[in-house]
């Protein structure tokens, strides 16, 4: 009886850990099929008219503004991480920063990263705010029009 | 019965993220290049409109904002020979009536005017590096005098160099070398790597190695700029 319960113990404690290394380690995407971009084509122009005498002066930047909804109800009256993420993708090193209304946080990254942009608890089903983004692409990457994708993604606390 | 309930609870859970899962989103829009390409010459003086007050020095300047615009000014770059030294094979400094001595790159003080005329230029383009835009002189035969005197243009020759320009800080050799006219004909001056500002500054010779009548002789050249 003494064995019966000691195994049982550490079958509880291996369930334990494990669930808890999975709970900081998952983040799941977000639903942000509600959110409307206002400007679906981004016009990327020369950051500055003219190029330098060095090798800068390349980049291309395009403004669009997007009101993003996403769908946090799964964690309604629980607290949660929201983080902006760019993958890494063609045409290849992307920079993107963001401005917002206040709901989430203003930043910028580079593809290949994610950005915190609201951590705390989720008190309503659906997040809200109009975020204007400005992406830059150096203009030797930017031989045609190129779809860029960026998700929101969830790290349950 | 209690732990029924605590499986029942979790399996719910679980297909509550799988659906969330199957109908998460990634958001996509496209970038796409707008006028992505332009292409500006300027040899003598230039114009750049926008903000006047390049790092401090009151020119408009691409630092300061500033855009490149038409200018239809014909500079003339001359010498007068005195009759002492007409044909005795020294060459005779050229001086020219351009005022641009700050490039518009940055507002820097990189032509010493008269004695030099400024060149430079960009060629934008996307994509990856293409082949050099070409700047080419269409030089006539001839300096005429009007009377039927000539000039041979290939008695003219021009260094290059400007200031601050070393191996070092990369700006040497200069994009726009130094050279001699053809006597007529179409002749190739400098090329631009695409997406960089280039200039160069150049002191005009005459070589003065024939001696003509008197009088004043005059021949136009025509700088052209050439894309991809």
């Amino acid at each position: 009886m003494s064995t019966v319960q000691r195994s049982t113990f550490f079958l509880s404690l291996a369930f334990g850990i494990i669930w808890a290394a999975a709970a900081h380690a998952k983040s799941m995407t977000v639903d942000d099929s509600g959110s409307v971009t206002i400007e679906p084509t981004v016009l990327m122009r020369w950051k500055t008219a003219v190029p330098t005498r060095t090798a800068g002066g390349k980049l291309m930047v395009g403004t669009t503004t997007i009101r993003v909804r996403i769908n946090v109800m799964p964690w309604l009256k629980h607290s949660g991480r929201i983080y902006l993420a760019l993958p890494a993708q063609q045409p290849g090193p992307i920079s993107l920063s963001w401005t917002t209304q206040g709901r989430f946080l203003p930043g910028q990254l580079v593809s290949g990263n994610r950005v915190l942009v609201y951590a705390g608890p989720i008190t309503t089903p659906f997040m809200e705010d109009t975020l204007t983004f400005q992406f830059s692409v150096a203009g030797t990457l930017m031989q045609r029009a190129v779809p860029v994708t960026y998700h929101f993604e969830m790290d349950e606390e | 019965m209690r732990c029924s309930l605590d499986w029942l609870h979790r399996a719910s859970l679980g297909a509550v993220f799988l659906a969330v899962a199957g109908s998460a989103a990634a958001y996509t829009v496209t970038l796409t290049p707008a006028s992505p390409e332009a292409v500006y010459l300027q040899v003598g003086n230039g114009t750049f409109a926008g903000n006047t007050n390049c790092m401090g020095s009151g020119s408009d300047c691409y630092s300061s904002g500033g855009t490149p615009v038409n200018n239809a000014t014909v500079n003339s770059v001359s010498v007068t020979v005195a009759t002492a030294a007409v044909g005795n094979g020294t060459a005779q400094a050229m001086t020219t009536n351009s005022t641009q001595a700050d490039s518009f790159w940055d507002g820097y003080a990189y032509c010493t005017v008269p004695a030099q005329l400024y060149i430079g230029g960009f060629y934008r383009t996307t994509g990856a590096a293409t082949a050099a835009a070409k700047v080419t002189a269409t030089v006539p035969a001839a300096l005429t005098n009007g009377t039927g005197g000539t000039i041979k243009f290939s008695q003219i020759s021009w260094t290059s160099s400007g200031n601050g320009d070393t191996t070092a800080n990369g700006f040497l050799p200069e994009i726009f070398p130094g050279g001699t006219f053809v006597s007529g004909g179409t002749q190739t001056v400098g090329s631009m790597a695409s997406n960089t500002w280039n200039e160069s500054c150049w002191n005009f010779s005459y070589l003065n190695t024939s001696v003509p009548g008197a009088g004043t002789y005059t021949g136009s050249v025509l700088y052209t700029m050439t894309s991809p």
